[in-house]
């Protein structure tokens, strides 16, 4: 058994990296996205505007910190709560090279899938406990789209375990040293993609918070730093979904060359900026189009990609 | 018990606890002046009228229980995937992959009846 | 433009023959006639069986301190304007009506449009509509003392208490806007809706915009519109600037357009006074406006992306407004609201160097749009949010009173400044597009198409930009000109008066309606011989539209609102007035 003083420096390296390339994605984004608009995005604060997420963070903390009388304050408080802890906790399996990574769980997969689920809690809940009825709307719609999607995402990683035996994340990586998943497992890397667009409610798919329409949707009725840990966990739930990607699809550490963790963050980050991307270039659906886009498309094609799977093994194997 | 669970434990511990340290920086930090307007509810600066813990359309219900449906079905996939291999190395791969043939086969008879009932639309 | 049109009298439909009806001559050539109180509602019908299907406006004018009678006047005249599309034919009947509270029987059962516009003359003249289904106040606050457009109801700031409001007073304001389900016909208890206040503080309505929704889940079961937060009595101050000081704020009103709100108040006064503008002022104006139309259509193009979620576009198209405006700056040295025309021409010459600009822009603009073409037109998320969504019918199109792209979306080819040319219009090539399926994807196909034609207008500017004077030499022109007033007394008093009181216009009234940035504008103004206007209605373009926004969202979600009312364009300014 490690030492505890070493779990204790692992577990807070971690933690720090990730709040720390949160933070940095926020910066990142906007400078992205400005990139993209033809226009200069924050420049102002510190070189290129590299102390913006800072700036931002004094600023949440300054604000006044806001229960509404007519929310359920146990449950508003705690909602953010939610998906903070649970997206940090999510990164406990996400091994970045053989050497780094919190824990080495057999259940790595299942305890992410577990993760996931419970971070839809936090809107739900949040729009549920704010009492306003734009919170209201937006919480619904998160409960039905994460609900969905949370099928779909499950579903669409059976493929790879599958093909690589285990549910362990590391040995996912080491099953792919010759070929990546995203060669044999095409639509199981899409369908995976779009679910983890859905359950991050980023644009295209963040209908529960659809400003032109919800206003800001469950976090209406937020300010402060509670609103704070939704903003840094989505940012941190982007990181979290490209890095999976990265492990379960473009064979995490492994490449040519370079080191394995400048492997890992260089594939993570192409696709960090390749959700960017999609939110400066894409319209959002109606959130029955998704659903609809959900369960008659996503679905026949997970089964269909696991079952196709499933049977290529089997000749293999045979 | 495992050890790797005990760093799950520190991990949920110290994010825990990052998240009551911000939350209660904000309490010390911030100001607190409430006023009659911040103290409405937010309806783009209307009263409202009704409140917003009411019945709700049956359709997220619906949405609701094919998720359950559906989830506990494809929980049962989840074993499956994971030993295919050790199945298909002892030759039990072609009784393992009909087996679950059948399973999804009914899965998607159950999803194709959903969809013809027409509770996949939403309205 | 005065149109050589048919005399007024012999061009009274049938319908008007008969004893009772008196007709009116006036300065814009709309066949004019009075008809009694009684058979308003009859007549009003019969023409609209004989095919005057557009209710194109309906207003009123407070008579009492009128010095030109030459009519059977009473306190108050409530006017009815109507419309066929066939026979491009228009008729105005006016009623008398006297007392204090007087009354007419409502028009909502021949057309349901004339709702908001009952409620616009009850609020603003008193004058009730008996059995109209919902006569409240529209524009003003529901607790509002008096009605504002009538003469002795006071006009500016200084003729009234101070403004105050008290907390107590701010509550009972804001108690009365409390939305009564009840009101519209709507149970709460039994039916299990959602009331959902939207706007007047949401981005999605682009303004100040209330829309209250009645919800089952997400969909819409009902839509109540509600308007007036955006209402600045700019009618009311038609009463008394001079006809010369009222431009600028003829520019406030749609104020994405900015000159083109000036083009038809100029060209009514115009009218009244009977000038006539050289060519080189026609083709500056025509320029301008169809930048502006442009600009604004960029604005819209932006926006609706928006709306259905697409961050980038509008930051694309606000760069190509920008642009325009450059030029406008360069041309009239404001931007939104340059109040550039004046009564007999424009304010000033060209700038040197203006050609370079305009020509500039012109090679800029048309790949930009192919690249939006890409971006958002046919981008499949887009066209999957608009496609059938607030769809309508020609018929209903013309019913509900709609003018402009969401015509034309349904259609028919029917672009005013083709069809009764105004400021020199007919002497452009350029074409008149037109969609069918008349969904709001159909209406942003129409407006996209028009940015190109307006392009070619503007081409056409500047290359047979005629040489000549900007400014008509009629002397109710404004600013007079100046030239020869330190040659003889006459023309220093004369140029002394109209600086300093404004000119004169002869008593009459006029109609100039344009094919505006949204749908029809028309300025209704109605002289008593004196130095403003004795009324200035604005019929404004997308009033009518956004009556006509629960018709088109009822079944749908809320997301489809949004989209409904991007599609429609609208500025709230321009609705509330």
């Amino acid at each position: 058994m490690r030492p505890l003083s070493l779990q204790l420096v692992s577990v807070v390296t971690v933690l720090v990296g990730v709040l720390t390339l949160a933070a940095g994605l926020i910066w990142l984004e906007r400078r992205l996205l400005a990139f993209w608009q033809e226009r200069l995005g924050p420049n102002r604060v510190g070189p290129a505007g590299l102390l913006q997420p800072v700036a931002d963070a004094i600023k949440l903390l300054a604000k006044e910190d806001w229960v509404p009388p007519f929310a359920d304050r146990p449950v508003f408080v705690i909602a953010p709560a939610i998906v903070f802890v649970t997206v940090l906790m999510s990164f406990a399996v996400v091994p970045i090279t053989p050497g780094i990574g919190v824990v080495d769980l057999d259940v790595g997969l299942l305890f992410f899938l577990a993760m996931t689920g419970l971070g839809a809690y936090s809107a739900v809940l949040a729009g549920w406990a704010s009492g306003s009825k734009y919170a209201l709307l937006g919480g619904l719609r998160a409960a039905a789209q994460l609900l969905s999607y949370e099928v779909f995402m499950g579903l669409s990683l059976m493929g790879v375990v599958v093909m690589a035996g285990s549910f362990n994340l590391r040995d996912i990586v080491d099953a792919q040293r010759d070929l990546w998943f995203i060669v044999p497992q095409f639509a199981g890397f899409v369908v995976f993609m779009v679910a983890g667009l859905a359950e991050t409610h980023r644009l295209p798919f963040d209908m529960p918070e659809a400003e032109a329409e919800l206003v800001a949707g469950f976090h209406a009725e937020y300010s402060g730093m509670k609103f704070g840990m939704f903003f840094v966990g989505e940012y941190a739930g982007i990181i979290l979904i490209s890095s999976l990607i990265t492990v379960l699809f473009l064979g995490g550490w492994h490449g040519p060359w370079l080191p394995g963790w400048l492997w890992f963050f260089l594939k993570t980050m192409l696709f960090i900026c390749f959700f960017i991307l999609l939110r400066a270039s894409l319209a959002r659906p109606r959130n029955d189009q998704l659903m609809a886009y959900g369960w008659k498309v996503m679905l026949p094609v997970a089964l269909l990609n696991l079952m196709v799977t499933a049977a290529v093994v089997l000749a293999v194997g045979d | 018990m495992n050890e790797s669970y005990v760093s799950l434990l520190v991990l949920a511990a110290v994010a825990l606890g990052l998240g009551t340290v911000i939350l209660m920086l904000n309490g010390l930090l911030g100001p607190s002046k409430p006023t009659a307007s911040k103290l409405d509810t937010f309806e783009t600066g209307n009263e409202p009228e009704g409140d917003a813990r009411q019945r709700f359309s049956i359709r997220f219900y619906l949405v609701a229980i094919l998720f359950i449906l559906f989830d506990i079905e494809v929980v049962f996939l989840f074993p499956w995937a994971v030993l295919f291999k050790d199945y298909v190395a002892a030759g039990l791969g072609t009784f393992m992959f009909v087996e679950m043939a059948v399973f999804v086969g009914i899965l998607a008879i159950g999803l194709a009846y959903v969809w013809r009932k027409g509770a996949l639309e939403w309205d | 433009m005065r149109g050589a049109r048919a005399e007024p009298f012999e061009a009274l439909p049938s319908a008007l023959t008969a004893p009772g009806v008196t007709p009116q001559a006036t300065a814009d050539g709309v066949p004019t006639a009075w008809v009694p109180a009684g058979r308003i509602h009859d007549t009003l019908a019969q023409l609209k069986r004989d095919g005057y299907r557009f209710l194109y406006d309906l207003t009123a004018i407070d008579e009492r301190m009128r010095t030109h009678r030459e009519h059977p006047m009473g306190d108050f005249t409530v006017v009815y304007h109507l419309f066929d599309y066939d026979r491009n034919a228009d008729v105005r009947l006016k009623v008398a009506l006297c007392g204090d509270r007087p009354s007419l029987p409502t028009l909502t059962d021949v057309w349901p449009m004339a709702n908001w516009y009952e409620r616009e003359v009850w609020d603003m003249f008193g004058v009730s509509f008996e059995g109209h289904p919902n006569l409240y106040r529209i524009l003003m606050p529901r607790g509002w003392q008096g009605h504002p457009l009538r003469k002795d109801h006071p006009a500016r700031a200084t003729e009234m208490e101070p403004f105050r409001l008290p907390d107590e007073r701010q509550a009972e304001l804001q108690e009365a806007l409390r939305f009564r389900p009840e009101e519209w016909g709507l149970q709460r208890r039994e039916d299990e809706l959602l009331f959902l206040n939207v706007g007047p503080h949401h981005p999605g309505t682009h303004g100040v915009l209330r829309i209250v929704l009645a919800l089952d889940g997400e969909v819409i079961v009902e839509a109540v519109p509600e308007i007036g937060f955006h209402h600045r009595a700019a009618e009311k101050m038609g009463e008394r600037q001079t006809w010369h000081t009222y431009i600028p704020y003829t520019d406030r009103v749609d104020y994405l357009g900015g000159v083109m709100n000036n083009l038809p108040y100029c060209l009514a006064v115009e009218k009244l006074a009977g000038i006539e503008v050289p060519e080189r002022a026609l083709v500056i104006r025509v320029m301008l406006c169809e930048l502006f139309r442009i600009a604004s259509h960029l604005v819209w193009y932006g926006t609706f992306a928006q709306d259905v979620g697409a961050l980038s576009p509008v930051f694309y198209m606000f760069t190509d407004r920008e642009r325009i405006l450059e030029i406008i700056e360069a041309v009239c040295g404001g931007r939104l609201h340059p109040s550039w025309f004046r009564i007999g021409g424009v304010a000033a010459d060209l700038p040197e160097g203006w050609d370079g600009l305009v020509r500039d822009f012109l090679d800029y603009m048309p790949k930009r749009l192919r690249d939006y073409d890409q971006m958002v037109m046919r981008n499949r998320i887009f066209q999957g949010r608009t496609r059938g969504i607030g769809q309508y019918t020609l018929d209903e199109a013309i019913e509900w009173g709609v003018t402009g792209p969401g015509l034309r979306a349904c259609g028919l080819e029917w672009d005013w400044r083709r069809r009764r040319p105004y400021a020199g219009y007919d002497r452009f090539e350029f074409d008149v597009p037109t969609a069918t399926a008349g969904d709001a994807y159909a209406r942003a196909e129409v407006r996209v198409e028009e940015i190109r034609q307006s392009l070619r207008i503007v081409r056409q500017c500047l290359e047979h930009m005629p040489a000549g004077e900007y400014k008509s030499s009629h002397p109710l022109t404004t600013p007079p000109r100046k030239e020869r007033t330190m040659q003889d007394i006459e023309t220093l008093i004369h140029h002394f008066l109209t600086v300093s009181w404004g000119p004169v216009v002869p008593a009459g009234e006029a109609l100039q309606m344009v094919e505006g940035t949204k749908g029809n504008n028309g300025y209704y103004l109605v002289s008593d011989g004196g130095t403003h206007a004795y009324r200035t209605r604005i019929r404004s373009m997308t009033f009518p539209h956004m009556q006509m926004l629960p018709q088109m969202a009822r079944g749908l979600m809320v997301p489809d609102l949004l989209a409904i009312l991007g599609s429609i364009d609208f500025v709230l300014a321009d609705v509330d007035r």
